[in-house]
């Protein structure tokens, strides 16, 4: 299983990687940790006349707070930065952000789906902007993108753009992104202390795709209810989907076992057109849907600081 | 546009040249290099038996074009035993039967050696998820486990990965 | 005296065995840990040329046209072969039952997706692919036949239209009065079951560098071999070469579990080979060719099982019908697969009368091929889920229900209805012991303290037979009447007492150098490093066949043996001829040439070889003067099978009994393994640590095959599992640890006492795994028959049950 021929071209800025991408178009393909495309070419599905490696664009390789000092890293795209959120730079490996104290306390919704994510030869190359711009259906990235309400920068021949997360996953495999368009900078919000969170998925073997996963969030007011609570599911979907009709359940409620439930059996309302393949029926999908957001909505809670049960 | 493409990298030491067409997979460069340790299960990225060690960290080198690899240091497997002396953890392979085949050995013994330069007293856990993308037809596994905490044993002993 | 009949390690040559029954580190480690041992992938010769085969994207349809002028003409490319060459130069593969099967590549049809279609040669892999993508096959598509049932109705869409039928082999077999058990007995349980598909998946793939001579007219071909002169031999006879101008020299491979080195690769790229004038052309089988067309398939079947209890719990009748769908032709020996199960049809137990009616099928899939344990495991499977049902229907547990009909120990030899005998055991003692090693009652507690927190867990406690040491008499209903499966050794000695052993196999992973390296080292009373096994070619080594059937770690202890005792009779020969004694006063002991009883009067081996090696002169007259000898051991007392199939046919029967906990997530149907015991009895053990990989090796393929493993087609025949992203294959997350016991009842036939082992529990797992998973689906009522139970399986059982 050899790759077939392309051209191949290594740009060292965004410059120069959009400046590619306006001159070859949909004939271009861009490699950036490669574990989703270089199977692809091995196995000749995908046949790029032009690969564009983003290898040695490394101003793109950062973890950065909003108001913090740039310590040493190389300036990447300006992005109006809110207080309270980080910026990943698009040629960010998994691995640096497994490994990011920062990220483990600060956003660890993301680290926890980090941890997920294949193996470690896997995140030792994939890329953050990679995940989002492949858009698997079944992968965490995307899913936690849309839970946190995260915004992804875009570079593009006509300058840069920020498209929020729940527009970006349009459809199976495709994103927003048209094709002289690349992802430079994924912003995520920092967790506040009564925001918990939960990622729960169910695989076949420790380490592959999810058959169905949730990923979800919820903060606690201080008088006890919950808000804000967004949960998302992936694996049933062509895209992440938002399951708004359970949210509106828990939402100025006091969590409950029962309230679990009951927000559990509203999931289906927003899986339309669920996914279907030999390990998982659209059927079997749609109720491990209902199972992981009962069980992950308890986790959440607990993790706000609220009681999971009562 | 050219062909090929001249790239340079370090394996195990040793500085290699080498004018290659850019779908030319890092697997193929090193074992057209004849470092034939590296082997080859899947080409798909699934089994982990061509993993190498490129600047340090574990990457299945099928998933990855020799000229992504331009300037890196690499380690494989012929670099754990130089001098054909065996390195503690091949050492605890065989005293653990940590393998039958060995066909998946190089891959495993270059995650391993990530995971101890990392972890130098991994729990069963641990040693589990670092494991995780490496598969074994042969062993069913749990001689290669016992192989691992021997080698942590090992180097510990021997004061830390060479 | 000759070749002894030795059934213990004490009868050995040497005071005391240093290595033999320990377990030594293996002499092929260092090689292999080091990255050093060389797979048939390391090999370049000069002006060797790659190959890429072009495969066809259809399950069933006529090759109307290829046009291969654009393929031709790519630089880099030396030559295209396509099917009408093929056919002209050769037959077609032979197969198991005859005539099921077609050339090595396709000759105006096709009959599964994946098939080769033609192949290339060219400077590199990739330009071949390139060039194979080059390749421009008109097809005219045909309904394809995917599912066995239909295929065996009339009106089905044939495989082969001469045929007339898609039913390959079809016959009932009846051992005792079964019929007459089922009408009396108290109880009868039946059910069906579903085994898919599923197979061998090595982590090498197979590989082939062949090359032919123009001017010797010659073939030689390299590559990962599982069982050479059976390959040569099959070679030589599609390619019509004479059989002594074709040398298959196999190299160390990467497993191999059955199928590793049949198959079309070899022949395809030799006659390419001839074709680009005799340049080596070599072809390495990559992962996708090999889950879509290589010998990856096994055991896609369907069954339906009954036993006839009596109320007391004595089993007095099972019966089993089965259609096993084996893909597209008999090329493979899969058909063997369905007939080996006679070697150990009634398990453990004392049933006296059994019945097997069995179809084999063809379908547009890839020919399936053997796998370790080459039909049993799904056999047992049946077999231990009805021991089950039954234990459940009367009342009784398991593990007593399995007591109560074992075959006890002093009733051994043990014939079974089907034919083969059983050499040893104890089924009662591996039982006792693995219920003591897994606190058996406590199990049943935390179970029980479980269910009562809404838990579902289970356990399972199996009983098997992993038959050992094959003969070609199991296969004699399809078409392989022989019987007398050879291994030949041949051992010398130089004058510096360094031994050398030549064999015909090469390295698989089970160890058998060292198992070779132990026994002579004993024998002679040398170190290990004096001792070196080498690989010979299929021109120069001795008769063998190789690893197969759990057969050679006993037939190459019984071949080092027998060279050794022959060599030995050369020894004390001329050493009575120096001593100017007779030859029966002579003995070998711990390495010394001696008379009996005469302290002082010996020499050491070493001494004796060389003298014959320099001294002609000092020699007996009429003696073979070399210090080397040759011994082909086969397995005694082998019958030819009655028309009932009925055989001496595997010499041992190794046992093992598993218990196992397992939790159901009854919400995911996802299947935990908590805890898993092991009580294995393969009689002595050669190297211990060398079993008990035999031994975790299968139960991580069992855990594939009861959980993960699984080959999906779809209506079309498109295989949708065509990568490891869709067929899984276990990691160290999914393989449980396992507490292993060993017990030894010898085998009273075999050299030293030792059982066929290799197969190992793979045989057990899948039973263990499915009676623990409906052992915690029982108290509610639902029961899983088709593995593997997939989470989405056992989910729907579920359903099923609330519907």
């Amino acid at each position: 299983m050899k790759p077939p021929r392309f051209d191949y071209v290594d740009p060292k800025t965004v410059g120069e990687a959009v400046g590619l991408l306006k001159q070859h178009e949909s004939e271009a393909k861009l490699l950036a940790g490669g574990q989703s495309l270089m199977p692809l070419l091995n196995m000749r599905l995908a046949r790029p006349g032009v690969l564009i490696d983003l290898g040695k664009v490394t101003a793109l390789d950062y973890i950065r707070e909003a108001n913090a000092p740039s310590t040493g890293l190389r300036t990447g795209p300006s992005t109006g930065l809110r207080t309270g959120m980080l910026a990943i730079g698009a040629m960010t490996t998994k691995r640096t952000v497994e490994d990011s104290a920062l990220i483990k306390s600060r956003q660890p919704l993301l680290h926890a789906a980090t941890l997920l994510v294949g193996h470690a030869q896997i995140r030792n190359r994939g890329t953050v902007g990679g995940s989002m711009a492949q858009a698997d259906p079944a992968a965490e990235y995307p899913a936690i993108a849309v839970a946190l309400d995260a915004t992804l920068q875009v570079a593009g021949p006509n300058g840069e753009r920020t498209i929020k997360a729940s527009d970006f996953f349009v459809s199976y495999l495709t994103t927003a992104l048209d094709s002289t368009e690349m992802v430079t900078e994924v912003h995520f919000p920092l967790l506040g202390n009564s925001t918990g969170w939960s990622i729960a998925e169910v695989t076949r073997r420790h380490g592959d795709f999810a058959m169905t996963g949730v990923a979800l969030t919820v903060t606690l007011e201080s008088g006890g209810h919950c808000s804000g609570t967004r949960i998302v599911l992936f694996g049933v979907g062509a895209t992440p989907v938002r399951a708004t009709a359970a949210e509106q359940v828990v939402n100025g409620q006091k969590p409950t076992d029962k309230l679990f439930e009951q927000a559990a059996g509203k999931v289906n309302a927003d899986i339309t057109e669920p996914l279907s393949d030999v390990h998982a029926s659209a059927e079997y999908r749609r109720h491990l849907a209902q199972v992981l957001t009962r069980r992950a909505l308890a986790e959440a809670v607990a993790r706000a600081g609220g009681k999971g049960a009562n | 546009m050219a062909a090929t493409r001249h790239i340079h990298l370090t394996v195990n030491g040793t500085l290699y040249g080498a004018d290659v067409e850019p779908r030319l997979t890092l697997a193929d460069l090193l074992r057209g290099l004849g470092l034939n340790g590296t082997h080859l299960g899947c080409e798909h990225g699934v089994c982990g038996a061509c993993t190498v060690l490129l600047n340090g960290l574990s990457i299945r080198s099928c998933l990855m074009l020799a000229v992504q690899a331009d300037g890196a240091q690499l380690m494989t497997v012929e670099g754990l035993s130089p001098d054909g002396t065996l390195h503690p953890i091949q050492e605890a392979f065989v005293e653990q039967r940590g393998l039958q085949c060995g066909f998946c050995t190089p891959g495993f013994l270059m995650s391993i050696y990530e995971l101890l330069r990392q972890s130098p007293n991994p729990t069963d856990g641990e040693i589990k998820d670092a494991l995780g993308g490496n598969l074994c037809r042969c062993t069913g596994y749990q001689s290669i486990l016992s192989s691992v905490r021997a080698a942590a044993v090992k180097l510990q002993a021997a004061g830390g990965t060479r | 005296m000759a070749v002894e009949n030795r059934t213990s390690i004490a009868e050995l040559p040497i005071s005391s065995a240093r290595y033999i029954g320990k377990s030594v580190n293996r002499v092929e480690d260092p090689s292999l840990v080091t990255g050093r041992t060389e797979f048939i992938d390391n090999v370049s010769l000069p002006g060797m040329v790659h190959c890429a085969m072009l495969r066809s994207p259809y399950a069933h349809a006529h090759i109307k046209s290829i046009d291969t002028s654009a393929a031709e003409k790519l630089p880099g490319v030396l030559g295209v072969l396509t099917g009408d060459e093929v056919a002209a130069v050769t037959i077609p593969i032979p197969t198991f039952p005859e005539q099921w099967g077609t050339h090595c590549m396709a000759v105006g049809k096709v009959r599964y997706v994946g098939q080769i279609v033609a192949a290339v040669a060219a400077t590199s892999r990739y330009v071949a692919e390139d060039a194979a993508e080059l390749i421009n096959v008109e097809y005219e598509p045909l309904p394809a036949v995917m599912d066995p049932l239909s295929a065996m109705e009339p009106g089905s869409p044939l495989i082969y239209e001469e045929k007339g039928t898609n039913i390959i082999f079809k016959r009932l077999f009846q051992w005792g009065e079964a019929d007459a058990a089922f009408r009396e007995a108290d109880h009868v349980f039946t059910e069906k079951f579903r085994w898919h598909r599923l197979g061998a998946n090595p982590m090498e793939t197979f590989g082939v560098i062949s090359q032919w001579d123009p001017v010797e007219r010659t073939l030689t071909c390299r590559g990962s071999y599982q069982a050479p002169s059976q390959y040569a031999m099959s070679i030589g006879m599609v390619l019509q070469i004479p059989s002594n101008r074709v040398r298959l020299i196999s190299h160390p491979h990467g497993g191999s579990f059955g199928g590793k080195g049949g198959g079309p690769g070899s022949m395809v790229t030799s006659l390419l080979s001839r074709k680009i004038g005799g340049r080596p052309v070599k072809w390495i089988e990559d992962r996708m060719e090999y889950l879509s067309g290589g010998g990856g398939h096994a055991w896609d079947r369907h069954y339906e099982g009954s036993l006839a209890v009596k109320k007391d719990g004595t089993v007095t009748g099972f019966k089993v019908k089965l259609i096993d769908d084996i893909g597209c032709s008999a090329e493979n020996f899969a058909a063997v697969g369905a007939a080996k199960p006679l070697a150990a049809f009634t398990g453990c137990y004392t049933i006296p009368a059994a019945a097997y009616d069995l179809t084999i099928v063809a379908t547009n899939k890839v020919p399936s091929s053997a796998y370790r344990g080459m039909g049993p495991p799904p056999h047992n499977w049946v077999l231990e889920q009805l021991m089950d049902i039954a234990a459940r229907g009367i009342g009784t547990d398991p593990a007593e229900i399995r007591r109560k009909n074992f075959i006890p120990p002093d009733k051994f030899p043990y014939t079974i209805p089907s034919g083969n005998e059983y050499d040893s055991g104890n089924y009662e003692a591996a039982l006792n012991k693995v219920l003591q090693m897994s606190e058996y009652q406590k199990l049943r507690q935390e179970q029980a303290a479980a269910r009562k927190q809404g838990r579902c867990l289970g356990i399972g406690v199996v009983s098997t037979i992993e038959p050992g040491v094959f003969d070609w008499n199991a296969y004699a209903m399809m078409g392989l009447p022989m019987t007398g499966v050879p291994e030949g050794v041949t051992v010398g000695i130089d004058m510096f007492g360094k031994i050398t052993a030549r064999v015909g196999f090469s390295l698989e992973g089970q160890g058998q150098y060292t198992i070779a390296t132990q026994l002579l080292a004993d024998y002679f009373g040398v170190q290990l490093e004096d001792v070196r096994v080498v690989y010979q070619d299929t021109l120069s080594a001795p008769p063998h066949f190789g690893p197969g059937g759990s057969r050679l770690g006993v037939a190459l202890t019984g071949a080092v043996l027998g060279a050794a005792d022959r060599l030995r009779e050369k020894l004390l020969k001329v050493a009575a001829g120096l001593m100017q004694t007779d030859p029966a006063n002579m003995e070998l002991m711990d390495g010394m040439v001696r008379i009996k009883g005469v302290p002082g009067a010996e020499m050491h081996f070493a001494q004796v070889a060389a003298t014959m090696l320099a001294r002609s002169d000092l020699l007996p007259p009429g003696m073979d003067p070399y210090p080397e000898a040759t011994y082909v051991w086969t397995a005694p007392g082998r019958t030819q099978a009655d028309e009932q199939g009925r055989a001496k046919s595997y010499l041992t029967a190794a046992n093992a009994c598993h218990v196992v906990l397992v939790e159901v997530d009854c919400e995911t149907g996802k299947v935990e393994i908590l805890k898993y015991f092991i009580a294995d009895d393969c009689g002595t053990r050669l190297n211990p640590a060398t079993v008990e990989g035999m031994i975790q090796g299968g139960v991580a393929q069992g855990v594939g095959a009861a959980l993960l493993e699984e080959y999906v087609y779809d209506n079309d025949g498109q295989l949708l599992t065509s990568t490891f992203m869709d067929y899984l294959i276990p990691t160290i997350n999914e393989v449980p640890a396992t507490e292993k016991a060993a017990l030894v009842t010898p085998s009273p036939f075999t050299p030293l006492g030792a059982k066929g082992t290799g197969e190992g529990a793979i045989h057990t797992t899948p039973a263990a795994i499915m009676c623990a998973i409906n052992d915690a689906l029982a108290p509610l009522g639902l029961r899983a028959t088709e593995v593997p139970a997939s989470p989405n399986r056992l989910w729907k059982v579920m359903q099923e049950k609330k519907s």
